[in-house]
């Protein structure tokens, strides 16, 4: 009798529950960084809102990866429902002080995912997540070094006028 | 029935009263048996298929006020099932063994034919 299981490289139920949930996340993400684009555009921060106007076209990637991943892999990959992202921030740092902490909560998810791999010996999905686990160092980076930035200069206008200068030119350079 | 029984590409995994899964190794797929009728079902399908079954509440159906009877969508049959207690019982039977079985044939073939 066929290994048919093996021969679909069929994934763990609970590998493919556990990357239907990032699916989710990334796509939270995507729609909560939509929001924030929408509330530093109204308000004329032109770049900070290009800013996050990227990064949910980053994280919608980071959707689809995963999305197509579990599609490869012949499981159910789930189109997620979507919370309503919060749209009020009190100031531009507040915005910048909320993505920190959404990166911070998807790295914890990331994390768990590894460590459901580990613990049903999938070493392939294991070795997908890397990508994600570099990526999420990157992300964190980013966020600190924005927030470090208002540190520096403050939050007046003409401190804003700054940050909005410099907000897009932040990034990782790791090695 | 017999007809599918006596091919011999085609393997029962798992039987229960009135129903039972078999393998087909030449299409790659599997079929359900279900009283008197016969569904095939790709791998990912079955194991979706197995996941609405297993998740199906059943001290939520005992309870009264609430009708006994579960309803399941099967795509692959392009019609709807409507399941008694007993039936969800079965079948529910059925699934479990049926992947204790495919598993146990997983583990003969990494540990056993592939060696
Ligand atoms: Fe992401």
């Amino acid at each position: 009798m066929k290994d048919i299981l093996r021969r679909h490289q069929i994934l763990r139920e609970e590998i493919v529950n556990i990357l239907n949930k990032q699916v989710q996340i990334e796509a939270q993400s995507a729609a909560n960084y939509l929001a924030m684009a929408a509330w530093c555009d109204v308000r004329g921060y032109d770049n900070s809102a290009e800013f996050y106007f990227k990064q949910s076209d980053e994280e919608r990637k980071h959707q689809l990866k995963l999305f197509h991943y579990l599609a490869d892999m012949e499981c159910d990959a789930i189109s997620p429902a979507i919370e309503e992202p919060q749209h009020e921030f009190t100031t531009l740092r507040s915005v910048f002080e909320r993505a920190l902490e959404m990166e911070i909560a998807v790295t914890d998810a990331i994390h768990n995912v590894v460590r459901e791999c580990r613990k049903h010996g999938d070493i392939a999905t294991e070795e997908f997540m890397r990508w994600y686990v570099q990526e999420q160092i990157e992300e964190e980076y980013v966020a600190r070094r924005c927030l470090e930035l208002f540190d520096v200069l403050g939050e007046d206008k003409i401190a804003l006028g700054m940050f909005e200068e410099r907000v897009l030119g932040i990034e990782y350079e790791g090695d | 029935m017999t007809e599918i029984e006596i091919e011999p590409e085609v393997s029962n995994i798992f039987s229960t009263n009135n129903t039972a899964l078999y393998q087909c190794d030449r299409s790659e797929s599997f079929i359900l048996k279900f009283f008197e009728e016969h569904i095939s079902f790709k791998i990912g399908e079955l194991q979706a298929i197995r996941k609405k079954i297993r998740n199906i509440d059943l001290a939520q159906l005992f309870k009264s006020g609430t009708p006994d009877i579960e309803i399941l969508n099967v795509p692959q049959c392009d019609r709807i099932f409507v399941l008694s207690i007993l039936e969800i019982l079965e079948l529910k039977e059925l699934f479990s063994g049926a992947f204790v079985m495919l598993e146990l044939n997983s583990v003969i073939h990494r540990e056993i034919l592939r060696k």
